[in-house]
């Protein structure tokens, strides 16, 4: 079930108006009676890995927190992890490794009789994985006390507004508030409205309606002059943050209406200047989770610099591989992780210091139209179908930018009619700093936001009910 | 507070309606917009008609094409006028299709008709009258036919059947040729007309109806069985098709007994849709309905229509195989709107003259 269909909409009012009438602990029996039957909607068969990822979770934690002995300790999270990365390896990577083990034989001149297997992805499994292998590493870190109670326990996982496309919630944020009873206030109903509505705004009018533009970048039959390819990134760079930054305020939102906060999962990447400020704002539940449990492991930035870079490498390379099993989300992990690393070599240098931190205007709108170019040559890289496109891509970039062959009205304008509204309210989110300054403007300002979110969504959206591209993750 | 917040919402709403509106009427090209639905008036009989003297100039992302409605509220640059001595007159019934708002007027495939039988050495002068007028069905033509018959004065009358939705569109008419109805009915019926006139003239509440049409499409298989579409092409139709053409039947024949009292002649003309001629677009089409669970018969309608229309004894003409046999080619039909593209009309215009040539259905 996605939250861009009317099959969604039926089941959450559904499922909110029987919650509001039920006591505490019947409102979670019911939250993991919906998020079940939520995540069965799209293919119950594996709702068994789901179920299995949660008891033995549970089980490992709770052994967790009746032993003291570290080797016993380090022995069960070692199964944790072992049975969640085992998991995530084998329905995600299979494919991906056997087919690339192939590819090396095969360019060797031998080409062994492999058995194949074409395994479906189950939705969300990058998601759960996560969150339950935080979970246990808190445990196991004593950073948290592991919970007595399966159905909280089975709800903070199984949650719906966060379970298929994150964000990726922590215990000590989330298994606190499920345990505790709730307390619906008016402020979180009218933010949850307005997440959910400005949520639906960026996935329908304005991710889905880009989604063709960008193909007309990546998969047009004909080669493509660059200025045009230029286009189709940008429209490429809002559609996934449209997309995937919609599909979290709609969690949020509907897990406000029903008096659950989650955490903000992006806070205003395109108008950062530095890469390390883009990851901070960026996938925030990922970038945070990548830190805590694989960078600060691995000594983050507390060894000698070549480690810390080594650190920073491997991070986002693994950040990068979490998004997909090919060899294009890999090199662009591997192209973040340089850009970080850069960055962090380049900051020794005044001039560089003083050119991206300065406050002298012009230096900071140019910082920061290098790094949005920057980032967008990483969706490039992202979005593309193969190495070879992006070699070819970036030839067009280069080479055949031609300017006056820019598509005025197929690309330049819908681009711009599609992005100028988000980007209208994200300039004015930024210059409070505050991601939901909405429903606090005063009443003829927000009121004319909301009237509008609403007319360009109904009259201009794309209803065509398409993914969230980050379902595929 | 709250009622005064509310006012203030639904004024900042109105507002931006209006601007949306605004945007909409200016930029928006579609049958929805204004300019287009303009073309049209309520009529208390048949629900609406053509508006005489409208003018508006029709642009899609395909063609871009002047509409102009005389003074008899049918499309056509010149008045109709009384008929002169060597006149003969061919009058076009139908929908949408010889309506033809997609081309240019001198491009109509009546118009090319009347060119070619104009050409042609004869003692008389052939006018033919576009009366289709978009959204009509055999009920609809009947009615709108009684009406204008004594204006247009026929010598040739050419109901054009379009197969593919004419059986549907008949019952859903059909309440329409009821002459007991009672006032009421009448007027409920006006009321909606009216309802749906103002939704259609305005852009914005035009494309919330659409939404509104799709999001219950979307449900309905929840409260009602799903129906594979295409219904009169179906093996197995449902029993309302058999009805349809049966009204259709019976509306034809009024039409023909209207244009006899005339002392005009009467033949059939059965217009196939796009995916009978394109190939393309019924394998996708036979996709669609047999993952619905029907099976989609490519020429079903057309066979159907002949059949049912064969009892009357009247000349029929099967546009299809003039239409397939003018493949492969540019185009016959638009890809967006599915109607006949100048090629289409001059196939059409050249399939009519051989038939009334061949049938002598004009002095010569």
């Amino acid at each position: 079930m996605v939250f861009n269909s009317l099959h969604f909409v039926w089941f959450f009012v559904v499922v909110y108006c029987a919650y509001r009438v039920l006591p505490h602990r019947a409102q979670n029996w019911l939250l993991l009676g919906a998020s079940y039957y939520f995540y069965a909607a799209w293919d119950w068969r594996f709702l068994g890995l789901l179920i299995a990822s949660t008891l033995v979770d549970f089980s490992c934690a709770r052994a967790l927190s009746r032993t003291s002995a570290p080797g016993a300790r380090r022995a069960l999270l070692v199964l944790s992890l072992g049975f969640n990365l085992t998991l995530l390896g084998f329905f995600k990577y299979f494919n991906f490794f056997a087919d690339s083990l192939h590819g090396v034989f095969g360019s060797l001149g031998w080409n062994p009789d492999f058995v194949t297997l074409r395994i479906l992805l189950p939705v969300g499994i990058s998601f759960y994985t996560f969150v339950t292998m935080s979970y246990v590493i808190d445990v196991y870190r004593r950073e948290i006390p592991a919970t007595r109670d399966l159905l909280d326990f089975a709800v903070f996982v199984a949650f719906f507004p966060h379970l298929v496309a994150g964000p990726i919630l922590r215990a000590s944020n989330l298994l606190s508030q499920i345990d505790a009873p709730r307390r619906i206030t008016r402020e979180q109903m009218r933010d949850g409205a307005w997440l959910i509505a400005w949520g639906y705004f960026q996935k329908v009018f304005v991710a889905d309606n880009l989604a063709g533009l960008a193909n007309s970048a990546f998969d047009a039959a004909a080669p493509q002059t660059g200025i045009n390819i230029l286009l189709g990134v940008y429209a490429f760079a809002f559609q996934i943050y449209g997309d995937f930054a919609g599909y979290s305020n709609i969690a949020r939102g509907t897990s406000k209406l029903m008096g659950i906060e989650l955490i903000e999962n992006f806070r205003f990447p395109y108008l950062v200047r530095t890469p390390q400020a883009f990851w901070r704002n960026w996938h925030i539940s990922l970038s945070t989770w990548l830190r805590d449990y694989l960078y600060i492991p691995l000594g983050g930035s507390r060894g000698s610099e070549s480690q810390t870079r080594r650190n920073l490498f491997i991070t986002m390379t693994l950040g990068g591989l979490w998004h997909g099993a090919a060899w294009t989300f890999v090199l662009w992990g591997i192209y973040h992780g340089l850009l970080l690393i850069g960055y962090r070599a380049a900051e020794q240098w005044d001039g560089f210091r003083r050119l991206v931190a300065g406050p002298h205007p012009m230096a900071r709108l140019l910082s920061w139209a290098v790094m949005f170019h920057i980032t967008c040559y990483g969706w490039l890289i992202f979005r593309a179908r193969s190495m070879g496109q992006i070699r070819d891509l970036t030839a067009s970039l280069i080479a055949n930018l031609a300017p006056a062959t820019v598509n005025v009205h197929g690309l330049l304008v819908p681009l711009l009619l599609y992005t100028t509204p988000l980007l209208v309210v994200h300039a004015c989110e930024a210059w409070f700093d505050d991601g939901l300054v909405v429903p606090r403007l005063p009443v003829g300002v927000r009121y004319s936001i909301y009237a509008a979110t609403c007319y360009l969504t109904l009259l201009f959206g794309n209803f065509g009910g398409a993914e969230f591209i980050y379902f595929q993750f | 507070m709250t009622t005064r917040r509310l006012l203030s919402f639904a004024l900042i709403a109105a507002a931006q309606f209006g601007i949306f509106e605004a945007g909409l009427r200016t930029w928006g090209s579609s049958e929805a917009a204004p300019s287009f639905q303009g073309l049209f008036e309520t009529d208390p009989a048949i629900g609406y008609r053509l508006k005489p003297r409208a003018r508006t100039r029709f642009t899609t992302s395909e063609f871009t094409a002047d509409i102009a409605i005389n003074g008899a509220g049918l499309r056509d640059d010149e008045e109709i006028g009384p008929k002169g001595p060597q006149e003969k007159r061919i009058v076009l019934l139908g929908d949408s299709l010889v309506l033809s708002v997609q081309v240019p007027f001198g491009q109509t495939f009546g118009e090319l008709l009347e060119q070619r039988l104009n050409g042609r050495p004869s003692a008389f002068r052939y006018r033919v009258i576009n009366a289709g007028v978009q959204g009509y069905g055999p009920v609809e033509e009947q009615l709108f036919f009684r009406a204008i018959t004594r204006i247009v004065e026929p010598d040739l009358v050419l109901p054009v059947v379009f197969v593919g939705n004419d059986a549907e569109e008949a019952v859903s008419s059909r309440h329409k040729l009821d002459e007991t109805r009672r006032t009421s009915e009448i007027v409920a019926d006006s009321f909606l007309t009216r309802v749906r006139r103002l939704i259609r003239r305005s852009m914005v509440l035009q494309i919330l109806r659409l939404r509104f049409v799709a999001a219950t499409e979307r449900f309905s298989p929840s409260w009602a069985p799903p129906e594979p579409p295409l219904q009169s092409y179906a093996a197995q139709p449902a029993p309302r098709i058999a009805d349809g053409l049966a009204i259709a039947r019976q509306s034809i024949e009024d039409i023909a007994r209207t244009a006899s009292t005339a002392g005009a002649a009467t033949a059939v003309v059965l217009m196939p849709a796009r995916f009978q001629v394109d190939d393309g677009d019924y394998g996708r089409l036979k996709e669609v309905v047999s993952a619905a669970g029907g099976t989609l018969l490519r020429d079903a309608a057309t066979e159907r229509f002949d059949q049912a229309l064969a009892p009357l004894g009247i000349p029929r003409l099967d546009v299809l195989p003039a239409l397939r046999g003018a493949l492969p080619g540019p185009d016959l039909f638009y890809q967006e709107t599915v109607h006949l593209t100048p090629r289409g009309h001059a196939v059409v215009a050249e399939a009519l003259d051989r038939f009334i040539e061949d049938h002598r259905l004009l002095p010569r």
